[in-house]
């Protein structure tokens, strides 16, 4: 069953695209082309205020700007466990993405929200908390950016801003298997856990059952409507996948499938 | 430093930023009355880009900054990725980012040249930034290869105008 449009009548609008299951990489030249248009102000209809990139990721170990901290062995390290590693330009320290974990790039037009990051990371952080508190679990902010559920993180938050266009952005927890993250010190910070949403329910989730909740908290909390990004935009973005070689038939299908997101 | 009694009664006539500025010292001898003390010409000199970095120029040497609406729109800054000494960057170009609640925001050369100094003070307190935007947290320094490029900045006011015209 495809995902109606979430409509409020607010007067910003956004686009929603579900990628399903893809590479770090590709994911990433996804995020930096929606990006370019976005900032490109006559597109408008096309890129609206903003696209949120739903995606599930191969297991992948990513730093921010703060990287020297994270050295060549300790990248070989880490790969040898059979992850990715790649250094990014986005805020936060070392985190792991991996299948079972729900992780969303707002591609926003800052201009048409409030432009402070702060204000930003802000409604992230209680997107998530009213995310977890539908499903029963009591999550909240710290001094630490993120989600938290007492010392537990349930969700990394790391961004980049340019010109008020963000990238990258929070990777939620469901039902991912922690163990990876045993191998790092999850965003520096050494004294503090992490779980799932799954783990604090005890019983199974998936990422299928919280992508609808998670997108009518987002349109709540940052007061957007939405709809699912154009087929033609869609088909933009795998024609420049396919220059970069980054794409196969596979991935290609699967980019230019309709979002057929279930409803609860 | 030593300050000519007129010069200073001026001053205090001043509105009290301009006051806060650092002066520009000139030698005094008994018969001259020297340029004004305060920082007139040092406001005056001061630009801004509408990313919100400002940029300080004396002689062809441009001091800059971010400003007191960025470093609150960004939060406390735990890291500054301040460009290398001898890059060369044209105006606008992006040239570093500040992180702060793990975010990184990028930096903006308001100008064309070529970086002489990065204020390692802030790449090992970056509280600075917030602390003190426009002295100590001063991010680099640019010698400028294009002057001109000034006149396509923001003035105090302009800069003023343009936070509220733009809802910040």
């Amino acid at each position: 069953m495809k995902i109606s449009v979430i409509s409020q009548n607010f007067h910003r609008s956004v686009n929603v695209w579900s990628v399903g299951f893809l590479k770090y990489q590709t994911a990433y030249h996804i995020q930096q082309y929606l990006a370019n248009l976005q900032s490109q102000r006559l597109n408008k209809e096309k890129t609206l205020d903003g696209t949120i990139i739903i995606v599930e990721h191969s297991p992948v170990y990513t730093t921010g700007i703060r990287t020297q901290g994270y050295s060549e062995s300790e990248e070989r390290r880490l790969k040898t466990l059979g992850a990715e590693f790649y250094r990014t330009n986005r805020g936060g320290l070392i985190t792991f993405h991996g299948p079972g974990q729900l992780v969303v790039y707002p591609i926003l037009d800052l201009k048409s929200f409030n432009k402070s990051m702060k204000c930003y990371i802000c409604k992230l952080e209680k997107t998530v908390i009213e995310v977890c508190k539908s499903f029963g679990v009591e999550a909240e902010r710290s001094l630490d950016t993120g989600v938290w559920v007492k010392d537990n993180k349930i969700c990394a938050i790391g961004v980049h801003g340019s010109r008020y266009i963000t990238t990258h952005g929070i990777a939620l927890n469901i039902n991912n298997d922690l163990s990876w993250f045993s191998h790092i010190v999850p965003c520096g910070i050494p004294d503090k856990g992490v779980t799932t949403l799954s783990q604090e329910l005890r019983k199974p989730l998936t990422i299928t059952d919280v992508i609808y909740p998670f997108l009518q908290s987002f349109s709540h909390e940052f007061e957007c409507d939405m709809k699912m990004l154009s087929h033609e935009v869609r088909k933009d973005v795998v024609n420049h996948l396919k220059k970069e070689n980054l794409t196969s038939d596979i991935t290609e299908a699967q980019l230019l499938r309709n979002n057929d997101l279930k409803l609860k | 430093m030593a300050v000519c009694v007129n010069v200073f009664h001026k001053c205090l006539r001043l509105p009290s930023t301009l006051l806060k500025l650092r002066p520009v010292v000139h030698k005094l001898n008994a018969t001259q009355i020297t340029r004004t003390f305060c920082s007139t010409n040092a406001l005056a000199a001061r630009k801004y880009t509408e990313q919100h970095e400002w940029i300080d120029v004396q002689g062809k040497i441009g001091t800059v900054g971010v400003t007191d609406y960025a470093q609150g729109a960004l939060g406390d800054v735990v890291f500054a990725q301040l460009p290398e000494p001898d890059s060369e960057l044209n105006q606008m170009d992006d040239c570093g980012a500040l992180e702060s609640v793990k975010a990184a925001s990028e930096l903006y050369s308001p100008v064309s040249g070529t970086v002489v100094e990065k204020n390692k003070d802030v790449e090992e307190t970056p509280a600075l930034i917030n602390q003190s935007p426009y002295e100590q947290g001063w991010l680099f320094k640019i010698q400028l290869s294009k002057p001109e490029e000034l006149d396509a900045l923001l003035d105090e006011a302009g800069y003023e105008n343009h936070l509220k015209n733009t809802g910040h």
